[in-house]
């Protein structure tokens, strides 16, 4: 590298601004509290949406009724997975702040064709999981009813009543602003992952046996006992367990130092929630292999280990904490579904109504009030028709991953497009984008070739048709207003006030 | 991580991240992160990992088109690292010309947005204590100047610089030596800089003719700096 020419340049610069054409002084996305959040709120958003604490007690048991005995490297495969596919959207983050998170990204790289449809599937992704963890918090809230007044929750209202109070809970949070919407989630998240861990360590210190090798032992992956499909599903299910770890980017706007605090928190959020995972899954595997049962056929493992280890008392602190783990999720995937509406109100895709931002609280108070009854009244629905609250969320998680997964492998296209029009692409970000599309698309199709015919796997075609129908629609809209191409993609760009010598300078004609 | 961020720990990454903002800088703001690379002869994979992380900490930002970059507010922040640029010829001259027919020290310094940096003190009459007079602004008519204009002074030295068009201070720093201070502005209007004449109190209480000329001294230099 040369020499440092003389600073004569940085001197003169500090000493006298020179003027910058082509930045004005406000961001297209003005009204959301710009620049206001920081880092653990913005950390506390991605930890929420992802749910590390419900995932980690709800999700082994579904992928072990997959993956069997090569349930931890399912897991393991999906953190992998997952630490490439944050990786990319990292590319975007540190380089532009966007309300509309991977919608806007795609945009950026494949163009609005591609973002429209990124745009109905985190739609679907965000709306789906937010009634998926509305329908457990009111699930767990009744467990727990039934600990004190075990009459009034053998009603089969209970469930609806607790979905529908959770939901006006939500409102209130997201209604008075994204600082008591992020700090809300992250106390309440902080406190159930101390309880899991709490309880993990319990149930590995009561073992009688110290480590087991063979849950660790790949062989059973590779002698073929597990086959690849089952191996597919089981990561598929793995995923949904992460899905969401994207969706501080949705904060690109609101948050304090995005470039710095939204990278950190997309990836830390993976990191993080896989070991708790892998940890989790291995102290239940190895609990119920101790005990000489089957985890398959249990219906609530943890509680069933909390008991047959004599430790019931963690049993109610975990539902307390499971209910308010699916909470934060409801809360944070909410935020992050009415931040793409917004985007696409401002955009003119949607009604111009849902970009409007309260005054007072700064908050996209239309986007709120239209999909909260939405958000409730589906997995009530669900219950009504379907009879069983578990076959409710069974359905709602699947589908809400395929969103997530459709919307994460469109990114992962996206990505190196981007780099390349901005003429900083390079090998190994490229080569990451390609590792995450093409694993994510492998799990898909597996899943659907494994698990199509069943009811989860209806519910993946259930997206797909909403996907095809959502996707039309928008193109639809898209034609009648041809100037969307200009709008589409909005991001939070520099304003004059981030640039030296901003306050100097003449406003932009 | 990869091997990038280690290096980017490195004592080395400063002088490169310095020579990149130097860069942003002599280009001119939409500077893009290939000429950059191409002007630094850095590799290109080092030279877009610096860009980030120096958007990363707000010292650059991206233009809106998301390919070209600009010094971003921050910079000034670094105004301590990078020693003040001397003041044009004709600037000097005029002050070595005050300076002459004037028994005080004449000093000049530059305003950033919330600091002040010295450009030109006096040689033959050194600043009493040059660090406190660059960090208590409150104790020196040149940095009253600066508070003023921010309007973080006391209501009683802002009433007095607005009555007076100067700042003054009287054996606050050392006991029976003071100072006034003229400001020096902008065709805006904007402060950007300020011109100081320091002595025994009596005679900056009383300065006679002299305020007359460092008050012009002032008007004269404005279009000589900017």
């Amino acid at each position: 590298m040369n020499a440092p020419r003389s600073a004569n340049a940085l001197r003169r610069a500090i000493d006298n601004p020179p003027p910058v054409v082509g930045v004005g002084t406000e961001s297209s996305v003005t009204g959301l509290d710009r620049r206001s959040v920081g880092f653990a709120d913005v950390l506390a958003q991605s930890v929420s949406a992802v749910a590390p604490s419900a995932a980690a007690t709800t999700v082994p048991i579904m992928v072990a009724v997959a993956a069997g005995s090569a349930s931890v490297w399912a897991i393991a495969a999906a953190m992998l997975l997952c630490a490439v596919v944050a990786s990319t959207v990292n590319q975007f983050t540190r380089r532009l702040a966007a309300a509309g998170s991977l919608y806007t990204f795609v945009a950026k790289g494949l163009g609005t064709t591609a973002s429209s449809v990124t745009g109905v599937a985190m739609i679907i992704g965000y709306g789906v999981i937010a009634m998926f963890a509305l329908t457990g918090a009111g699930l767990y809230l009744s467990f727990l009813l039934d600990q004190f007044a075990p009459e009034v929750a053998a009603s089969g209202l209970v469930v609806p009543i607790c979905i529908l109070a959770t939901g006006a809970l939500c409102f209130f949070v997201l209604a008075r602003g994204i600082r008591l919407s992020t700090r809300v989630t992250m106390l309440v998240e902080s406190v159930s992952v101390v309880l899991i861990v709490v309880l993990v360590v319990a149930l590995l210190a009561v073992q009688p046996a110290g480590i087991d090798g063979n849950l660790l032992n790949p062989t059973a992956l590779l002698s073929g006992t597990v086959s690849i499909g089952d191996f597919a599903a089981g990561a598929m299910l793995a995923i949904t367990a992460f899905v969401g770890f994207e969706s501080s980017a949705a904060l690109g706007v609101e948050a304090r130092r995005p470039f710095a605090a939204i990278p950190r928190a997309v990836l830390w959020t993976v990191m993080g929630a896989g070991l708790l995972y892998l940890l989790s899954t291995y102290s239940q595997l190895v609990g119920f292999e101790t005990l000489g049962r089957d985890i398959g056929s249990s219906t609530s493992p943890v509680n069933e280990l909390a008991s047959a280890y004599g430790i019931e008392w963690v049993g109610i602190l975990l539902d307390a904490s499971i209910a308010t783990s699916f909470f934060a999720c409801a809360i944070a995937s909410t935020t992050a579904l009415t931040r793409v509406l917004f985007s696409m109100g401002r955009e003119g895709l949607l009604p111009n109504s849902l970009g409007h931002a309260s005054a007072t609280n700064r908050t996209p108070i239309v986007a709120i009030a239209a999909v909260l009854p939405v958000l409730v009244g589906v997995p009530i629905w669900l219950i009504a028709t379907g009879g069983s609250v578990w076959f409710a969320m069974g359905i709602l998680i699947v589908g809400a991953a395929s969103g997530y997964v459709v919307a994460y492998i469109l990114l992962c296209i996206a990505a190196p497009v981007f780099l390349w029009r901005i003429g900083e692409l390079t090998l190994w970000p490229a080569i990451k984008a390609a590792v995450g599309a093409a694993g994510l698309t492998a799990v898909l199709v597996a899943f659907l070739i494994s698990e199509g015919a069943t009811a989860q796997g209806g519910a993946m075609w259930a997206f797909l048709v909403l996907m095809v129908v959502g996707s039309a629609g928008i193109l639809v809209l898209r034609t009648r207003r041809p100037w969307l191409h200009q709008t589409i993609g909005m991001h939070d760009e520099t304003v004059l006030a981030d640039v030296l010598g901003g306050d100097r300078q003449p406003e932009p004609l | 991580m990869s091997e990038g961020d280690l290096s980017a720990r490195q004592p080395k990454a400063i002088h490169s991240a310095l020579t990149v903002l130097e860069e942003v800088a002599r280009s001119g703001a939409g500077v893009t992160a290939r000429e950059v690379s191409d002007n630094l002869g850095l590799p290109r994979a080092t030279a877009y990992r610096l860009l980030n992380l120096l958007v990363q900490d707000e010292y650059l930002v991206r233009m809106p088109d998301l390919r070209g970059f600009a010094l971003g507010r921050k910079v000034v922040q670094l105004a301590g690292l990078v020693t003040p640029q001397p003041p044009p010829r004709a600037a000097r001259d005029l002050i070595e010309d005050l300076r002459e027919r004037t028994r005080g020290g004449v000093h000049l310094v530059r305003y950033d947005s919330d600091r002040m940096r010295l450009v030109d003190p006096d040689p033959d009459f050194p600043l009493s204590d040059e660090s406190r007079i660059l960090r208590q602004l409150e104790s020196s008519a040149l940095g009253r100047l600066l508070l003023a204009e921010s309007g973080r002074a006391s209501p009683a030295v802002t009433v007095s610089i607005r009555t007076l068009g100067y700042a003054t201070q009287f054996g606050e720093l050392v006991p029976a030596r003071g100072c006034i201070a003229v400001p020096i502005r902008d065709s805006r209007g904007i402060l950007v800089a300020g011109l100081g004449l320091s002595g025994p109190v009596e005679r900056v209480r009383d300065p006679g003719r002299l305020l007359d000329e460092l008050l012009r001294s002032g008007r004269d230099l404005g279009p000589l700096l900017v």
